[in-house]
């Protein structure tokens, strides 16, 4: 009996062995294969982004009001560039060394279903950074205006705008990668409907105060006191 | 910059006149009877072959400005459909000179379609110098009270002043007379930039060319409202344009060194005395205190930590003690301007993120002037002129090193 026992260990070893050593090339051709096209990468990012600073690329694709680096400093369209390239061979690099993986185990069709889920992890990406991006500068915008508008929620309506726009991009992500389709959507709609109502129920309350204040201010200063007060005129 | 396309019939015109001395251009639209009225009594003291051109489609033969010298001519107005206040004005500003360097005038006086500068004191002092080669550029000094034109007073020009070094006392005005020498340069002013039009700042372009300049107090009130909600829009604007200038400019006025008094036609005085009621600062305190602790992370990327330090301290004050130091404000400008240029945060949000600053800055002015008169307040100004001159050096070291923070 013990010996049995002994015997399906032994032969369970065996296969489990057996199996890594036959994933093992594999595994490493994939690791290769990565180091390579992150190195590629690297170089072809470099070159990218020297011959773009050389061809004065940034200031040639305009730095008006509505350029890139208004609503995002920080990527320059050069940068940006630079970026999309060494990413995409990265995800090249991903894709050789699943291919390479593949061949080498007993596991047919691995890359193919990479490969085709790749589109869908590339707009995921590019709709997780343009959100992120917007998120940011509406929440500044809305910040700065409400500040110069002399509101003091300014701050609550800001942050109430970022979430927004990043739940509602947490949604399209996921949905866009197909990950928990029903749950996603439910989350979303209970997240941002509550996001509203909060922002809605914060602004109403506040501005009560606020238009009572107004109104108390225009009831005591009579009309004859506007017209003594000297008036600033800005230019 | 637009193109200016005159039609047919005007470019006849301009033929059959040949050239004339004076071209009076109006920046928008005018009512030709009441132009040509004004026209006349002001010109009455000034002998020269004046055209007066206003935007707008009337045919002008057909107008009535009959037994004088004046001939009145209408010009199609380019559009920037932008909808910003200045940049309408600046563009019919070029037209308008564009205009006269094609009529092959001597001078051109631009002037708002308030037409409140058609006075026969304001056209003489403005025009006259010019057509007598004194000056290439006739800017005028607004008669203002104490509480008036505070953004050009504390902004637009000490800034000019520490930049060009022309001590110009509105470097963005409605009115003023450049001289044939200047017509081209300052038509062209702006095709430079990228993409944004740029607003016309015709002192420091002929101090760029280092052409002769003078200007003369006038008392012209021309009727703009900039109500608190307008406040943010115009100091985005004027701000904007002129640190986009800065820049422009970066190559020539780290080279210039203090200033050069502007040669001075007409009287010597030129404030006016105000009511004596006091502006109440607190609501701009507290503007001030709002943006110190709702806009701190803006503040942050565009102000080094000693200033946000600084501002920090003074938003603890109570508004009758709050008075914020020359030094502070003009370094603050100039971080601004350094800040539009390396776009650490879009330009839209450093520029929104000036209004408390110079709301802060505006509750210092006023209090510290509430008791003073007009010819003290002047002074007060002045003296914030040069400090921003003294501090220079800060901003031409940060233009340069961006990164090094003192």
């Amino acid at each position: 009996m013990w010996d049995h026992v002994l015997q399906a260990l032994h032969d369970s070893m065996g296969r489990v062995a057996a199996r890594v050593a036959q994933i093992l090339p594999g595994v490493l051709a994939f690791i290769v294969a990565l180091i390579i096209f992150f190195i590629l990468a690297w170089i072809f990012a470099a070159i990218v982004r020297w011959l773009l600073t050389a061809l004065k690329f940034d200031q040639r694709v305009g730095r008006g009001s509505g350029s890139l680096s208004e609503i995002s400093p920080a990527h320059t369209p050069t940068i940006l560039a630079s970026r999309v390239v060494f990413w995409a061979f990265v995800l090249v690099g991903v894709v050789v060394g699943l291919s390479a993986f593949e061949a080498s185990s007993a596991e047919p069709g691995l890359a193919a279903y990479v490969l085709n889920y790749v589109p869908r992890i590339v707009g995921a990406a590019i709709l997780l950074f343009v959100g992120t991006v917007l998120a940011r500068f509406l929440s500044r915008s809305v910040l700065v205006t409400g500040v110069n508008l002399n509101l003091h929620y300014a701050r609550l309506l800001s942050t109430g705008v970022k979430w927004m726009v990043l739940v509602l991009t947490a949604a399209m992500v996921l949905d866009h990668l197909a990950i928990a389709g029903a749950i996603v959507d439910l989350a979303f709609g209970i997240l941002f409907g509550g996001i509203v109502f909060a922002l809605a129920l914060a602004v109403g309350l506040g501005s009560r105060d606020l238009v009572s204040r107004s109104l108390e201010r225009e009831t005591i200063r009579g009309p004859e006191d506007q017209h003594d007060e000297p008036r600033l005129r800005h230019f | 910059m637009a193109e200016i396309e005159l039609p047919a019939e005007l470019l006849n015109k301009i033929e059959k006149t040949g050239p004339v001395d004076l071209v009076i251009g109006v920046t928008g639209p005018a009512a030709p009877s009441e132009l040509c009225s004004r026209a006349r009594n002001s010109l009455r003291d000034i002998s020269a072959k004046t055209i007066v051109a206003y935007a707008g489609t009337t045919h002008a033969d057909s107008l009535p400005c009959v037994d004088t010298p004046i001939q009145l001519a209408s010009f199609p107005m380019p559009s920037s459909n932008s909808g910003a206040f200045w940049l309408d004005i600046s563009t019919a500003q070029r037209s308008v000179l564009a205009l006269a360097e094609r009529w092959g005038a001597r001078a051109c006086m631009v002037t708002h379609n308030d037409l409140a500068a058609l006075e026969p004191e304001t056209l003489r002092l403005l025009v006259e110098p010019v057509l007598q080669s004194q000056a290439d550029l006739m800017m005028p000094i607004y008669v203002q009270g104490k509480y008036e034109g505070l953004i050009s007073k504390c902004l637009l020009a000490p800034f000019s002043r520490a930049l060009y070094g022309r001590r110009v006392r509105f470097p963005l005005s409605f009115d003023f007379c450049a001289g044939a020498a200047v017509f081209k340069k300052l038509t062209d002013a702006g095709s430079r930039a990228h993409g944004v039009a740029p607003l016309l700042w015709p002192a420091n372009e002929v101090a760029i060319r280092g052409g002769k300049m003078g200007q003369a107090p006038v008392a012209v009130h021309h009727a703009v409202r900039t109500d608190h909600n307008d406040l943010t829009a115009i100091l985005t604007e004027f701000a904007g344009s002129l640190f986009q200038e800065a820049e422009a400019d970066a190559a020539h006025w780290q080279r210039v060194r203090g200033s050069e008094v502007v040669t001075r036609f007409g009287k010597s005085s030129f404030a006016k005395e105000d009511s004596a009621a006091q502006i109440d600062p607190k609501p701009m305190v507290e503007s001030f205190v709002l943006g110190s602790r709702n806009l701190e992370e803006v503040w942050r990327l565009v102000l080094p930590p000693a200033i946000t330090l600084e501002l920090k301290r003074l938003s603890r004050l109570d508004a009758d003690n709050f008075r914020m130091p020359d030094t502070l404000w003009a370094r603050i400008v100039y971080d601004f301007a350094l800040a539009h240029r390396m776009r650490r945060v879009s330009r839209t949000h450093v520029l929104g993120a000036l209004t408390p600053l110079y709301l802060g800055w505006v509750a210092s002015y006023t209090q510290e002037v509430a008791s003073a008169t007009s010819e003290e307040a002047d002074r007060r100004i002045v003296q914030l002129a040069a400090a921003f001159e003294e501090q220079k050096p800060y901003f031409v070291s940060r233009w340069r090193w961006p990164e090094r923070v003192s």
